[in-house]
């Protein structure tokens, strides 16, 4: 049917959408459930609509209409369809699609120009527990600096029909040269039947700056699952250290030194500087480039670029500095205080943010005053002062 | 006797009154959004008074949480998903629940010989791509990635 109604053809341009995306359930036998989920006019116009359902699942889920009709004043339109499953289904996920299509509301025989035909679907996942414990893992490592914690997450799902009662990993951590550079075991946790928990382990980085390979093994009280994932320790990353300004002079050609940083263990190449200046509207008014240059791994450069400031008047100017490389730009925004001789370049070297713990610690002192005041009121009170009395 | 005693009752009041007023003061308020909230929008903006962070995670043991600092408009982008989140200061915040309804949306556009398909959704996409009946291609499409190509029928699911 769906592909029958492919061939029809619509006029103008078309917008269709809906929502959840996925419907997850845990298969029970014999469960009956009833799933809404709604259709986007997203071009707010008025459509007709057709639904199918396909997909292994098909024969248990039926829709609650087969056709309908959305107006444009109508955002969206709600409908459901009902599942009811059988006794028994094989171990795993089984998966069902709920398609809704436009269909065309005329023959577009006026001329218009003509479309094809959009359907959007709505999917139904049903999760069948394996017999006994099964687990499902990944590894997601976060990468970090040199001498920083990396953090390993493990999120574990129970897919068994009994509860995990024992489930840790162990780790070993390769160098780009396949040595073994260090390895650990993490915690043990448990994880009930058909839930999902995390074992997350902080792993400190004391190993050089490079690309490593993580292989760990999950084991779990019945089985074992291998898992491999490469991360970083420190980032490929070029930053601007600083900018010198020799000889400046208002409306000539100024050249701007830039000191740029590897920070990663591997030669960068191709990398050049972008400067835009702006007004104090945000409009760019001069734009430059620097050559490109290769920079050796963990080491400086020096960027080289010209400004011609003819036309450029006294003040101080929002600028943005973008180092360029491959896919990846590090950018930072300075200030430039421009003068008849002189060129300032704020924002390098100094720490812009304002603390703001300020009004938090204030609080604390203040708690910690009264909490003080209440207890010496009181012992002063029951232990001195009503003896005293009495 | 009996004014010791009215005394002792005025102390232990006052002093319970002022503990109970201090753990209050020094709790993070909670705005918005309201718990069990759900959304299509991505973009979420918190109001939180009295609090210093924000902890936003997928597991309700805040295992890997993401800590954003508070301030006025703090708007959050997030990914289709449950989350769970709190506002930590001197005190912790209720644990509330947010979720990210997923949602697949495609539109499209003629453009010379062929379509151009765009996923408008917040998720990844698989396009069906027939023509007529036959199925003549499948290709992935990410958040709102578009797809010049010939077809006269564009079925999008969540990959």
């Amino acid at each position: 049917m769906i592909f029958v109604m492919g061939l029809f053809l619509i006029s103008s341009v078309c917008a269709l959408g809906i929502t959840p995306a996925r419907t997850t359930v845990d298969f029970k036998p014999g469960l009956n459930k009833e799933v809404s989920f709604e259709v986007l006019n997203s071009g707010n116009k008025d459509m007709n609509l057709v639904l199918a359902v396909q997909g292994e699942l098909a024969q248990y889920i039926s829709v609650s209409a087969a056709s309908d009709s959305v107006s444009s004043s109508e955002v969206s339109k709600s409908f459901s369809y009902s599942v009811n499953l059988p006794d028994s289904l094989e171990p795993g996920l089984h998966t069902g699609e709920i398609f809704v299509m436009e269909l065309p509301s005329s023959a577009g025989a006026d001329g218009t120009q003509v479309l094809a035909t959009l359907a959007v679907v709505t999917q139904l996942y049903v999760y069948v527990p394996y017999p006994g414990k099964f687990a499902s893992s990944k590894m997601i490592v976060y990468n970090a600096n040199q001498g920083e914690d990396v953090t390993f997450v493990f999120p574990v799902v129970s897919r068994g029909e009994f509860d995990l009662t024992s489930v840790k990993a162990n780790v070993d951590i390769y160098n780009k040269l396949n040595e073994k550079v260090a390895s650990f075991n993490t915690n043990e946790i448990a994880v009930p039947s058909g839930e999902k928990k995390e074992i997350v382990y902080k792993w400190k980085a004391d190993v050089p700056i490079g690309n490593y390979r993580a292989a760990a093994s999950l084991i779990y009280d019945e089985g074992t699952i291998n898992l491999e994932e490469t991360f970083s320790i420190g980032s490929k990353e070029l930053e601007l250290q600083e900018i010198s300004v020799g000889g400046f002079s208002l409306g000539e050609i100024a050249k701007l030194e830039m000191l740029v940083e590897n920070k990663w263990s591997e030669l960068i190449s191709g990398a050049y500087v972008e400067t835009k200046i702006m007004n104090d509207r945000g409009d760019i008014v001069s734009s430059f480039e620097s050559a490109s240059y290769d920079v050796e791994p963990l080491s400086k450069q020096v960027f080289v670029s010209y400004w011609d400031t003819a036309g450029v008047r006294v003040g101080t100017y929002e600028t943005e500095v973008s180092i360029k490389y491959g896919d990846a730009s590090s950018v930072k925004n300075l200030k430039f205080q421009v003068e008849k001789n002189d060129l300032t370049i704020v924002g390098l070297g100094y720490v812009i943010s304002a603390d703001d713990d300020g009004e938090s610690n204030t609080l604390v002192i203040v708690l910690v005053v009264v909490v003080v005041l209440l207890v010496l009121v009181n012992l002063l009170w029951f232990f001195l002062l009503r003896k005293k009395l009495k | 006797m009996e004014i010791i005693y009215k005394l002792d009752l005025a102390i232990g009041v006052v002093s319970l009154a002022a503990l109970i007023f201090l753990v209050g003061w020094g709790t993070p308020l909670i705005i918005a959004p309201l718990d069990d909230y759900e959304t299509l929008d991505g973009n979420v903006l918190f109001s939180i008074e009295n609090a210093d962070g924000l902890l936003i995670d997928d597991n309700i043991d805040f295992t890997t949480p993401v800590e954003y600092v508070v301030e006025d408009g703090l708007s959050i982008s997030l990914e289709p998903g449950k989350y769970y989140w709190k506002a930590v200061g001197i005190f912790g915040s209720e644990v509330r629940t947010l979720t990210i309804k997923s949602k697949v949306s495609l539109e499209l556009q003629k453009v010379d010989e062929g379509y151009d398909v765009v996923n408008s959704g917040n998720v990844r996409l698989n396009v069906d791509v027939y023509n007529g009946s036959k199925l003549v291609g499948v290709r992935s499409l990410d958040v709102g990635e578009s797809l010049d190509v010939e077809g006269t029928k564009f079925v999008g699911g969540a990959e």
